[in-house]
């Protein structure tokens, strides 16, 4: 009998074959293009117009920033190229193995299961990252038009979409390994990605648990990638997902081993699996990769900040639907949160939109409790907040902000593009997919 | 003290396994034994647990109880699958690849016999085929290639589910005899087999089952004998009439 170490090789080149013989990831290829290229060309014309009508660098701010005008929508068509077709390709390879029979051949190799399913990935995500050329054309033509890459801000982005790959691949996997048929396990990864979508509209409405848990969703994770920010814990638990996807396919395609067991396998694995994010998600390193540090108070105020070594609690009177209280989330304390680790934030409200609260006292206060001080405001921007913090801890921040981004404004035409992704890349995906097609026959 | 004698020492047992689905028993305590070098064949009609027990063998089926037992002692899954390989009945296993890589892949993957390659091409002729995917093979070629994959593996006991099965007269004789030239020395094989006229051809002592139990086991004359002692003498001399008075 081979080694199960000497099988990996093996399994590797046969998992490459079976994926170049797959349909569903040729049909993913030449997609691939046209999804990229229709969100970059409309990102680059929008730019380019908003650039020409600020006429110059001078005062402008993230607006202007490649990352949030061209690199996340144009990856956008990535996301969408991993929520609807990339779990097609991932069921189609290990389905394929159940229906034709090679699996009974195969599980009686020496080699663990999850080293099969291991491989199965690793193929995956190399069928995912030759789809991703797409993207990386984008960028040269990008460099091509003499747009500014930041090279930090667009790794995070390519590390956010290489994990939600990573994602959906586990999910297509374990759905397709214990799912009787391909069909099947499509409705289940589909229902899921829905499903995850759910959570984030409950969250939205209702805000508390449901709103932590729509953090993590991969919707959610992209997004904070896509801002260039790295989150430790976001990052330790999307691997810690796909670990547990895939180690649930590799339970579930033990074909002789007893479904009651495997059952329990299961159940053991997603107790694990839940106490490993819950407790991953007490990580609070971060990393603000964006070059206008869209994530980050200014320097000098990270520099105060920083000196406040006591609890600080902020209980915010807004409803989960309140405009207030999405812009104080986002432009605020989410950027308090990476600088103050003893950053205690309660939401109180009795509905999901706050319409009929406005009249209730308290509604839309804002209360502040910092070495037994406390003081209270109405105002949401992040200005006014900081000022409630430097006015209760006694402390004044540097005058020396050094918010030295002015953006990079580029008024260009995506020339070239439509060609490149409506014709050169279809067309050298079909030759490549003829080709493959000859030379198997 | 004398040496073993390989001719009757089993090489593996099978001691009472037992697979149920539900309220349904498919195998019920079946036990038998399997020697060095023979062709064992599993007789029974369609619907008699035999794939259900194979599959059990081969790890591919968690079997409710029971155990395959070697010099007393139950294998573990890694010895098991050092010590046989099960060949499935009506699979089509990658189908977009060509039947070449196939048996190279196999050979790659399990460690299997490549000094066998080109006699078991030669016999099974295959070499027209080689280049041909799995999936454009008519049946007879499919159960053909499979069975080449099932000869290249290097595991001492090779047990095929219905190696006959859709194969003409002609095709099915031509086949038992080539298996014959196969099997002896470091290679036996268990075949399940429902028309007791193939059985009959290619076999070296038989199993016989009924409604998943084991009814009885031996060589033909040993079939004879224990039907007469269970009041139920064959009609005839073949092995139809022994499994009918067996069964």
């Amino acid at each position: 009998m081979a080694s199960p170490r000497g099988v990996v090789w093996p399994l590797i080149r046969k998992e490459w074959r079976e994926l170049l013989a797959s349909r569903a990831w040729w049909i993913f290829l030449v997609l691939m293009g046209p999804l990229v290229g229709v969100a970059f060309i409309s990102a680059v014309r929008a730019y380019g117009e908003a650039s020409g009508r600020g006429g110059t660098s001078a005062g402008v701010g993230e607006a202007f920033s490649p990352l949030v005008g061209i690199w996340a929508p144009t990856f956008s068509g990535c996301e969408i190229a991993a929520a609807f077709l990339l779990p097609f390709v991932a069921i189609r390879l290990v389905a394929g193995d159940k229906q034709s029979g090679a699996l009974k051949i195969e599980s009686q190799l020496a080699a663990a299961t999850w080293v099969r399913v291991a491989v199965k990935a690793a193929v995956l995500l190399a069928g995912w990252l030759i789809a991703s050329l797409a993207a990386a054309a984008a960028v040269l033509l990008w460099a091509a038009y003499g747009g500014s890459i930041y090279a930090p801000e667009l790794a995070a982005v390519v590390l956010g979409h290489l994990l939600n790959a990573g994602l959906t691949i586990a999910l297509a996997c374990a759905a397709a390994a214990i799912a009787e048929h391909p069909s099947t396990a499509a409705i289940i990864t589909l229902s899921i990605t829905v499903g995850t979508w759910i959570v984030s509209f409950i969250a939205a409405i209702h805000g508390g648990l449901w709103e932590r848990l729509a953090a993590y969703t991969p919707t959610a994770m992209v997004g904070q990638f896509q801002h260039g920010l790295v989150r430790l814990d976001s990052l330790l638990i999307a691997v810690a997902l796909i670990a547990a996807g895939l180690a649930f396919a590799a339970i579930w395609i033990r074909i002789g081993t007893a479904v009651r067991r495997r059952a329990w396998a299961s159940l053991a694995l997603g107790v694990a699996a839940v106490a490993l994010t819950g407790a991953l998600s007490l990580i609070r390193p971060s990393w603000d990769l964006a070059e206008n540090r869209m994530n980050s108070f200014s320097r000098g105020d990270e520099a105060a900040l920083r000196t406040i070594a006591a609890p600080l609690r902020i209980r915010v009177h807004l409803a989960p639907e309140d405009p207030r209280r999405v812009d104080l989330e986002r432009r605020t304390l989410s950027k308090l949160r990476r600088v103050l680790p003893q950053l205690h934030v309660e939401y109180v409200s009795t509905t999901s939109i706050g319409l009929f609260e406005q009249t209730a006292a308290g509604y839309g206060e804002i209360e502040y409790e910092l070495n037994g001080r406390s003081a209270s405001s109405r105002a949401t921007t992040p200005e006014a907040v900081l000022e409630s913090i430097y006015s209760l801890a006694g402390i004044a921040p540097s005058a020396d902000n050094d918010d030295d981004f002015r953006g990079h404004p580029l008024a260009a035409e995506p020339r070239g593009a439509a060609v490149v992704f409506y014709v050169a890349w279809p067309g050298v995906a079909l030759a490549c997919a003829a080709l493959n097609y000859r030379r198997s026959r | 003290m004398s040496a073993p004698n390989p001719a009757v020492t089993p090489l593996v047992e099978v001691a009472g396994v037992t697979k149920r689905f539900g309220p349904v028993v498919a195998v019920e305590d079946a036990s038998f034994s399997i020697r060095h070098g023979e062709i064992l064949g599993l007789i029974g009609p369609n619907g008699s647990g035999k794939t259900t027990l194979l599959e059990c063998m081969g790890g591919v089926l968690a079997a409710d109880s029971g155990a395959i037992v070697r010099d007393g002692r139950p294998l573990t899954p890694d010895e098991r699958s050092a010590l046989l390989f099960y060949l499935p009945d009506a699979i089509a296993p990658w189908p977009s690849q060509p039947l070449a890589w196939a048996l190279d892949y196999t050979m790659d993957i399990f460690g299997g016999r490549r000094p066998l390659r080109e006699d078991v091409l030669r016999a099974l002729e295959l070499g027209p085929l080689l280049d041909r995917p799995l999936g454009r093979l008519s049946k007879g070629q499919r159960k053909r290639a499979l069975l080449a994959i099932g000869l290249l593996t290097p595991q001492p006991l090779l047990v095929a589910d219905e190696p006959f099965e859709g194969l003409d007269l002609r095709q099915a004789r031509d086949l038992a005899r080539k298996l014959r030239a196969f099997a002896g020395g470091d290679r036996a094989m268990l075949l399940s087999i429902h028309q007791i006229a193939d059985a009959a051809r290619v076999c070296d002592r038989f199993v016989l089952i009924s409604a998943g139990s084991v009814c009885g086991e031996g060589t033909l004359a040993e079939l004879c004998a224990l039907a007469a002692a269970r009041g139920a003498a064959p009609a005839g001399p073949g092995l139809e009439e022994v499994f009918l008075g067996l069964t």
